[in-house]
């Protein structure tokens, strides 16, 4: 006598309805798709890869935040800090924290000394890549528990700014920094909505929600972050909804894609990072300005933003992204001409052509980017060699000065002397102690830079600010090429509770009140 | 009666049982038909490529196949029939030179191990054994990491994977023929080992090399193939195989023939390579063709 | 017997020094130095000299031969570059991935190609025998990933029936449904290999003499091939499965880069793209000592069962 199903079929029948159980609970776990293989450094003040920016974004505040869902100034609004005051001068500011603001994984109440610890963790070189973001500050102190007193050597009134959830201005628990040194980089601990729970290397950061939060205990539970660097997977995934949010791929036809199924959302946001060139004029044949020049001349802008599209990209204007305050929205950018570039090389004493090396990442937006490049400068006979290395492993290797030129993409705080600092004052130079993200060996517009960011005058502040772009510029120090908005696709069950028109940090802001429908 | 006689007699021996192991098989002749198909069309790529393999044409990306591109286009809008002859060039070439390699080195090897015997001998099995148990493409992955990914070192690292099969396909005959006596003979007369292995042994070994090269030349192109597609190939803009088929899949989503046309080519190719050495292998072991 | 176990454990050890030395030299061979190599053509004196101190490049060659010698036997097998952690430490956490991918593909291709390969053998040469070897023959040229591919296309996009990323989740159904396709992917792949060494064996043993008896005994042939024939081919085929065991184990990496699996091959890849030389090296330490295991258990269980051998 036939038994029916049998015991393999009982155990598929109980799996499945084990599986459509556990659908119909409400869902309270956020899958998130981001494009590299691997965490990098999971400290807010070290880290300037946007996939750990994206995720830092949702475990950290600021004393200050901008409004979730905005990426301008003038949304500043309180975070940890309840209220402040500043003298008439702009170089005193005193800030008042809210009491209550508890660290993650019981580090204790966030206080005054957090804050002075946190900011000073961020001015010093050691411990913070954003370190000359603070060079004004002069005077940190804790006034008492939740009242903390801040002196700038200069005044800065767009100071406030820098005290955002974003670099350095992210608040870290002291108890915890300090207890766990380097260590800190694989365990972080702030005060946001989400704290870290679990890594599994190449596979996945899993964050739970901050019970204790300050607004309010978030509506999710958890944040699986997922590192899915193949495109194709990561989409197939969201179409078929094992991941709620992805990071989308910066062109045309995703957009298109995405926005076509049913179901889905997609968004570009603000701040668009800027992709440039930044050749090392230190080395051969790049310390000869032909070549640079030669180089500059061989790159089609109007094409690279062709091949990524125009709903996702546009042309970059000058050394600084479009749209800061300060740029130089009609710099005197170098024109398409092959023709040029060739009888330049010529000049240079490369009438056959030149190789020149790049060590590039894989990150996908990028990688087409370069690939573009190169055969475009092919045409002038310049022969990009490129290398080929994980996205972590590329930002460590282009810090130790090891790539003669570096394609870096990048928002900054949207202010020129933020971008100018950090890509061509020579204090940034990679290499040197004070070092940032200066790879050009370019120090032509120190003095400019420098006197602009000390300059009360708005007017003659932008008129310096537009004296270092065109220098640069001609100096072909770094070569722009365009700008890339941050494209992200979300499922219309998740409600961010907000409305997202654009994000510092480059990820939606995850909040108390994102929740799915 | 003159000991060169059996020299000439061996040669011609050879080269009528290989027809006659052809003929007995009939795929054989398909596999052989297909194989050099491919390799006529890669060399004469570029004759034949209706565009530069490196072209650009960023407006015109992952496109189907038109009538201007038989195959459609990549994501930078390069031809893919052009990339695809340009890229059986580079896996030809990096197959036959490996395994053109990993033949003579291997056999020598395989020879002088059956012949001295021994200690070396026994030593030389283990390694053999140990060596064909690391899977090719590990192998070839660490070497080409190591060393990095040039022309040069993906042929040696690829050699290197293939050269224990040879090693041991020469040794097994070598020390069977050692025992005969006509070796006894030709050593009483005072010729050197080269001349007794070279003249008397590799003519009897030979069948089984080819056999033995033609599976090897096919695992070398499928493994040139996987490198590149982990990121280990030839460097880019250059059109490989396996490079396109690893972006192929990253846009598969939008257009699947970057990711079909050179894993088909592939199929093809090795499929054809193995028929051709499986057909011979039956015809010439008689076991497996039922007798005996 | 014993005399074969010591004398074969011995061969054994020798291969392994021999296959480690390998390792060394080619971590060494690197033309110039490998320190400057690890850190670019543009990296200053100091960063090379620093690196070399760290790699332990600034003593005496036969010192760090011993060292690495030493260091591997003891089961010390490096630190990677990147995380910090112990090499055997990365290895272990991802290590049940690929093993479960690996046996699950195992069953799979046992189930499909060992009764293939009885009907190929006993319909020798028509047929089915020409179907199978065909099937086998295509199955053995494809390309891992290409198949990987073809198998995602069709089952995950086209005919959206299976997940494309493994699951996090532990319920059986989540799990069955991440690992089917990897698992068929190498499973297929592996039966076409098993259809084949099981035909051959099965044909060797047909020629046996106590074949013939059985036949002109008139014991049915059905219960000859299944009962008798089959249990001694079993040997060989059980022995060429063992050792092909490591080759499965490299063809996993294909499959885990498609379907986004984590195992041992997404571990080297990642190692790769980050430049973890010491990463890289220690886990070929630890594939040279798991092939060299493998083979040697195979050769003295071959020699437990198989009562020819001890005699050699």
């Amino acid at each position: 006598m036939r038994r029916p199903f049998g015991l393999l079929g009982t155990v598929a029948i109980a799996a499945s309805v084990i599986g459509a159980g556990a659908a119909f609970a409400e869902k309270k776990t956020l899958f998130v798709g981001m494009a590299s293989a691997d965490a990098g450094k999971l400290d807010p003040h070290l880290t300037a890869t946007t996939p750990d920016k994206g995720l830092l974004n949702w475990m950290f505040n600021g004393l200050v935040r901008i409004r979730p869902g905005q990426a301008s100034p003038e949304f500043i609004e309180p975070d940890i800090a309840e209220s402040w005051t500043s003298n008439a001068a702009g170089t005193e500011w005193t800030f008042h924290l809210r009491p209550g603001v508890q660290c993650h994984h019981d580090y204790g109440e966030f206080t005054a000394e957090d804050a002075a610890y946190s900011l000073r963790r961020a001015a010093t070189k050691a411990t913070s890549s954003f370190s000359s973001d603070f060079a004004s500050l002069e005077k940190i102190e804790p006034l008492d528990k939740l009242t903390l007193k801040l002196t700038l050597k200069n005044p800065a009134p767009g100071f406030l700014g820098y005290l955002v959830n974003y670099h350095g201005g992210n608040m870290v628990c002291k108890k915890a920094a300090e207890e766990m040194k380097e260590n800190f980089a694989k365990m972080p601990i702030g005060t946001g909505p989400f704290e870290f729970a679990e890594y599994q290397p190449q596979q996945f950061v899993k964050l739970v929600a901050n019970k204790k939060y300050f607004r309010g205990v978030p509506q999710l539970d958890a944040i699986v972050y997922r590192y899915i660097p193949s495109n194709a997977s990561r989409d197939l995934a969201f179409q078929s909804g094992e991941l709620d949010l992805i990071y989308g791929r910066q062109e045309e036809t995703w957009v298109e894609r995405i926005a076509k199924l049913p179901g889905a959302k997609v968004a570009t946001l603000e701040l668009a990072e800027m992709s440039a060139l930044y050749l090392n004029t230190a080395v051969k044949p790049l310390d000869d300005i032909r070549v640079r020049q030669a180089i500059a001349h061989a790159i089609d802008r109007q094409a690279i933003v062709a091949f990524k599209g125009r709903s996702t990209s546009r042309l970059a204007v000058s050394v600084v992204p479009s749209g800061y305050l300060g740029t130089d929205e009609h710099a005197p950018l170098y024109d398409y001409d092959v023709a040029k570039a060739k009888q330049l090389l010529a000049e240079a004493g490369y009438p056959n052509g030149v190789t020149v090396k790049a060590i590039h990442t894989t990150l996908p937006s990028m990688q087409e980017v370069i690939e573009v490049v190169q055969a475009q400068l092919k045409k002038a006979n310049i022969n990009l060699d490129v290398e080929l290395v994980e996205h972590a492993t590329f930002h460590q290797k282009i810090r130790e000065d090891l790539s003669p030129i570096v394609h870096y993409q990048a928002a900054r705080f949207p202010v020129a002397d933020v971008y100018l600092t950090q890509f061509y004052h020579s204090r940034s130079q990679v290499g040197t102690p004070t070092a940032v993200t200066n790879f050009t060996h370019c120090s032509l517009a120190d003095d400019d830079i420098d006197a602009a960011r000390v300059e009360p005058d708005p007017v003659k502040q932008k008129a310096l600010w537009k004296k270092a772009q065109d220098k640069l510029v001609k100096e072909v120090c770094g070569i722009p090429i365009y700008e890339q908005l941050q494209v992200w696709g979300w499922k219309d069950n998740l409600d961010l509770g907000y409305e997202l028109k654009g994000s510092l940090n480059l990820s939606p802001p995850i909040i108390e009140t994102t929740h799915f429908k | 009666m003159s000991l060169a006689a059996p020299r000439r007699a061996a040669w011609h021996y050879l080269l009528a049982a290989t027809l006659k192991a052809f003929n007995a098989n009939k795929t054989s002749w398909v596999g052989l038909g297909v194989f050099l198909a491919v390799a006529i069309a890669a060399v004469l790529a570029p004759f034949i490529a209706p565009y530069d393999p490196l072209e650009q044409d960023v407006l015109y990306k992952l496109r189907s196949p038109t009538l201007q591109h038989l195959l459609g286009t990549d994501s930078f809008g390069r031809d893919i029939l052009s990339r695809l002859l340009y890229g059986a060039r580079i896996s030809l070439l990096i197959g036959f030179i490996s395994t053109l390699v990993a033949m003579a080195a291997g056999s020598a090897i395989g020879m002088a191990a059956g012949w001295y015997g021994g200690r070396f001998d026994g030593f030389i099995v283990q390694l053999i054994d140990v060596l064909l148990a690391f899977p090719s493409l590990i192998l070839g992955l660490i070497i080409v990491a190591m060393l990095g990914p040039s022309l040069t070192n993906i042929i040696a690292a690829i050699a290197l994977t293939s050269l224990p099969a040879f090693a041991r396909i020469a040794r097994a005959p070598t020390i069977a023929v050692k025992q005969r006596e006509f070796v006894e003979a030709c050593r009483a007369l005072g010729y050197s080992d080269a001349r007794i292995l070279g003249r008397h042994i590799l003519p009897n070994i030979f069948p089984e090399i080819l056999v033995m090269a033609s599976l090897w030349l096919a695992n070398a192109i499928r493994t040139e193939a996987s490198l590149a597609f982990i990121g280990l190939g030839i460097k880019l803009p250059a059109a490989t195989w396996g490079g396109m088929i690893r972006e192929g899949f990253e846009n598969i989503l939008d257009s699947a023939w970057l990711a079909l046309a050179p894993g088909f080519a592939i199929l093809i190719v090795v499929f054809a390579l193995n028929l051709l050495g499986d057909g011979l292998r039956d015809a010439i072991d008689p076991k497996l063709r039922g007798e005996g | 017997m014993t005399a074969y176990i010591v004398r074969r454990s011995g061969l054994a050890l020798i291969t392994l020094l021999a296959v480690l030395t390998l390792v060394f030299v080619l971590v060494r061979i690197v033309p110039g130095d490998p320190a400057q190599v690890i850190l670019g053509d543009q990296a200053s004196r100091e960063a090379i000299l620093a690196m070399r101190v760290r790699l332990g490049l600034d003593r005496p060659l036969l010192v760090q031969y011993f060292e690495f010698l030493g260091g591997a036997l003891r089961g010390d097998w490096g630190v990677s570059m990147v995380s910090g952690r112990p090499v055997i430490e990365e290895v272990m956490a991802v290590l049940p991935w690929t093993l479960e991918l690996t046996l699950l593909s195992l069953l799979i291709g046992t189930g499909v190609g060992v009764p293939l390969g009885v009907v190929a053998a006993v319909h020798r040469n028509r047929l089915p025998d020409y179907g199978a070897r065909i099937a086998s023959l295509l199955g053995l040229s494809f390309p891992p990933f290409v198949s990987a591919i073809l198998l995602l296309l069709l089952f995950a996009i086209v005919f959206p029936l299976f997940p494309v990323i493994s699951a996090t989740q532990g319920s059986l159904s989540a799990w069955l449904q991440a690992i089917t396709l990897p698992a068929i992917n190498l499973g297929l792949i592996t039966a076409a290999y098993i259809t084949r060494v099981t035909r051959s064996a099965m044909l060797e043993v047909f020629s046996e003499d106590y074949v013939r008896t059985a036949r002109a005994k008139g014991v049915p042939w059905r219960a000859v091939v299944w009962r008798h024939a089959l249990r001694n081919a079993l040997i060989p085929v059980i022995t060429i499965v063992g050792l092909y065991l490591s080759i499965l184990i490299g063809n996993s990496v294909l499959t885990e880069i498609v379907f986004n699996r984590p195992g041992l091959g997404k571990l080297i890849v990642g190692a790769l793209n980050q430049r973890d030389y010491t990463m890289l090296q220690g886990m070929m330490v630890i594939y040279t000592f798991m092939v060299v295991l493998v083979n040697l258990s195979t050769d003295l269980a071959y020699a437990a069962v198989d009562p020819r051998v001890k005699l050699q």
